[in-house]
């Protein structure tokens, strides 16, 4: 059942991402990663309010990345010789005016991508995000990142200082213990022989189409999403270029000596996001390097495989119910994930009815919320289900005309806030949900027809949401009329949205105390005596 | 408002400005006051031939144009590498010719980690005895001298155009 009254002793569980899916893996350790992931979130919601939380920006931000290296490497390269790789940086660095700053622009954006790809990476892996049908979108995110070190690597060579040096003769060492080449490639950087335009051609080559790859595989890591928003909001986008393009003037990368294959390469400024690695690196025969750097990208690959859950706990996709469902394609609409399409009945009935595909499906639970029939969703999680689990909830708890119900999401601050049903702090009753896209209106009618004093949906932020556009839907429906919507019979003062991630209790807490205030200089609600959500909503056919 | 806003943008700026800090921070890595003798050289390889006769079904089962009445595998021979820094043994290794046969010319690349200044440096290069078809002597490339070399520089151990072998420091033509 979807609707997981916290009066039951037993959290529940194996719902995907609409609930919390238990994991193999290290579950401690994921545990302590979720909670410190919650409080930073919390801080920077704090100071740069869940809009504009770089945090939850982070894919978009790599994205963002990528366009200002493309421009301001297409300036860069009208100035690169690769006759005389060292001059030609040198003079750029001399155009105050420009060059200087837009190749320091160049270098800051190409670590924040690694950086901001890195926060990427972790949050999705902690949030559980990484497996089933987002195995394809972890899998390239790897292979991106993956280009983007490399694509660095070249950038940082095709500059031929000391820093530049090193990098090429360490890559030399490591290619050089692959048996690939029939001619060691260190031997280029001996100092026999100049090294040759050829080597900075190629290498300048390298770095302009390993940028393709990436924008490849980029679309291939949002290609099972829908409507993937690929920038970050304006302010944000342009705060963070015009910080950056700040830096870059006040404080611009430095160049170091030219390279002299006679001399040791002795950089005394260094890129640690791109040449951490050199620290563990330079002592360990290349051997020993390729076998541990093989063993970690593999780890890293096959986190997919390693945090799938068992078959038995895996939560259940969607499934349209061909009786209930119209055809009204709202479920199709909605899907975050495109899982589901229109197809032609089979039963006799005219029309199309919707169809999920299990290995798009990623059970998020936003087709439930969006069908006014309640004819899809995971299996327990329907619509149906839903009111069955609210019907329980009135039941037992019997919250007053003068009290608050807190419907929240399970991975937002409802999911910490309550405690038997009741959270301490506020006196509210919480009713925990697997995810707020879930919800569907009903829920809410029957909650304020049922007598409710009001409701408060405690929603994880939007670009938070782990169904990715839950929230969203579920304001459409609140607010502006989007199908499956709320009736205009329900009495919308008595329901508010708080967004509140999960580290932020407080934030919920004075939202509900809020409301509640509010709340308060209303008339007290009135049950309707004659409501039988059973008889209305056929509920015979939830799911035991 | 303000003061929460004043602490975002100090917070955005100190954020960035690690990154900034961690693209040009100070750096570890470097020769330290060490010197390097490089030996880096390119020599072709003393040819080991074996041969036999191909049998009459072996001829049969061939192509007529590829009946050749004998057939032979050709690789190079491996090499010692020997050197010693101030008389004391630092490498003895055996170089095996390039490519998955062994058929290709001998990469010798070695970065050797000593101690500036005055360096006694004694290379020798030869055949493994036994190996191969030329005599001993004509296969074996040595070079013994006084090699100088500064703190951070590479002296450089090659071979001529003579194919003999020769130390550069830097400034040596």
């Amino acid at each position: 059942m979807m609707i997981v009254d916290d009066t039951q002793e037993e959290k529940p569980r194996g719902h995907g991402d609409g609930a919390a899916t238990p994991i193999r893996g290290s579950p401690a350790t994921r545990g302590i990663g979720v909670r410190a992931l919650a409080r930073v979130d919390a801080v920077f919601n704090a100071l740069y309010t869940w809009r504009f939380n770089p945090l939850y920006h982070s894919g978009a931000l790599v994205v963002a990345c990528f366009v200002v290296l493309s421009a301001t490497g297409l300036y860069l390269l009208l100035f690169y010789r690769i006759g005389a790789p060292h001059q030609s940086v040198s003079a750029i660095d001399a155009q105050w005016w420009g060059g200087r700053w837009i190749r320091g622009l160049h270098r800051y954006a190409s670590d924040l991508a690694v950086a901001a790809a890195a926060v990427h990476g972790i949050r999705l892996f902690l949030q559980r995000r990484s497996w089933g049908p987002r195995a394809l979108a972890w899998v390239s995110g790897v292979v991106l990142l993956g280009i983007f070190f490399v694509c660095g690597w070249t950038g940082y060579v095709m500059a031929w200082d000391a820093h530049g040096h090193l990098l090429a003769v360490e890559g030399a060492r490591l290619l050089d213990a692959l048996p690939i080449f029939s001619e060691p490639l260190g031997r280029a950087f001996t100092g026999e022989e100049p090294l040759p335009d050829a080597f900075f051609f190629m290498n300048l080559f390298a770095h302009i189409a390993l940028p393709i790859g990436v924008a490849l595989f980029l679309w291939v890591h949002v290609s099972r999403l829908a409507r993937a928003q690929l920038l970050p909001p304006k302010p944000l986008l342009w705060g963070a270029i015009g910080l950056f393009a700040i830096l870059a003037i006040a404080w611009p990368p430095p160049l170091g000596p030219e390279a002299d294959l006679l001399t040791l390469p002795a950089p005394t400024e260094t890129d640690w996001i791109y040449g951490f690695w050199l620290v563990a690196v330079r002592s360990i025969p290349a051997g020993w390097v390729w076998v541990a750097g093989g063993a970690v990208v593999a780890a890293v690959l096959f986190v997919p495989a390693w945090t799938k859950p068992p078959r038995e706990k895996a939560p259940s996709p969607s499934w349209v119910n061909p009786r209930h469902c119209t055809g009204c394609e709202q479920c199709f609409q909605d899907c975050p994930y495109e899982a589901i399409s229109m197809v032609e009945r089979d039963d006799g009935r005219e029309g199309r009815v919707g169809f999920v595909d299990p290995a798009r499906c990623v059970s998020c639970g936003v087709c439930a919320g969006s069908c006014a029939p309640m004819g899809v969703g995971p299996p327990g999680r329907t619509g149906r289900d839903q009111l069955v689990g609210v019907k329980e909830f009135l039941a037992r708890a019997q919250p007053g005309p003068r009290e608050v119900v807190i419907v929240g999401c399970l991975h937002g601050a409802a999911g910490a806030v309550g405690s038997n049903g009741v959270d301490a702090a506020t006196g509210a009753r919480v009713l925990s949900i697997g995810c707020v896209g879930n919800l569907h209106t009903s829920v809410l009618e029957y909650l304020v027809r049922a007598g409710v004093g009001g409701v408060v949906i405690a929603a994880c932020p939007p670009r938070d949401c782990r169904s990715r556009e839950g929230v969203k839907w579920l304001n459409e429906r609140l607010w502006n009329g989007r199908e499956a919507e709320l009736q205009d019979r329900v009495d919308r003062r008595r329901i508010e949205v708080v967004y509140a991630a999960a580290g932020e209790g407080s934030v919920l807490r004075g939202g509900v105390k809020g409301f509640r205030s509010r709340m308060l200089k209303m008339e007290a609600a009135d049950a309707e005596r004659e409501f039988d959500v059973g008889a209305e909503c056929d509920l015979a056919e939830a799911a035991p | 408002m303000i003061a929460r806003r004043a602490v975002a943008a100090l917070a955005a700026i100190a954020g960035a400005g690690g990154i900034a800090w961690l693209s040009r921070a100070p750096s570890a890595f470097g020769g330290g006051a060490d010197a390097t003798i490089r030996l880096s050289w390119r020599a072709e390889g003393v040819p080991v031939e074996e041969c036999r006769t191909r049998t009459q079904e072996e001829l049969a089962a061939l192509p007529v144009h590829m009946r050749s009445p004998r057939e032979c595998t050709r690789a190079f021979a491996p090499f010692e590498l020997a050197v010693a820094i101030d008389g004391r043994p630092v490498v003895r290794d055996t170089v095996f010719p390039g490519g998955a046969r062994g058929d290709r010319p001998i990469y010798v690349f070695r970065d050797l980690s000593t101690k500036p200044g005055r360096v006694l440096l004694s290379v020798s290069f030869a055949a493994v005895p036994g190996a191969g078809s030329a005599s001993a002597d004509a296969n074996r490339y040595a070079w013994d001298g006084v090699v100088e070399v500064a703190s951070g520089r590479v002296a450089l151990v090659t071979l001529d155009g003579d194919g003999k072998l020769v130390a550069r420091t830097s400034g040596t033509p």
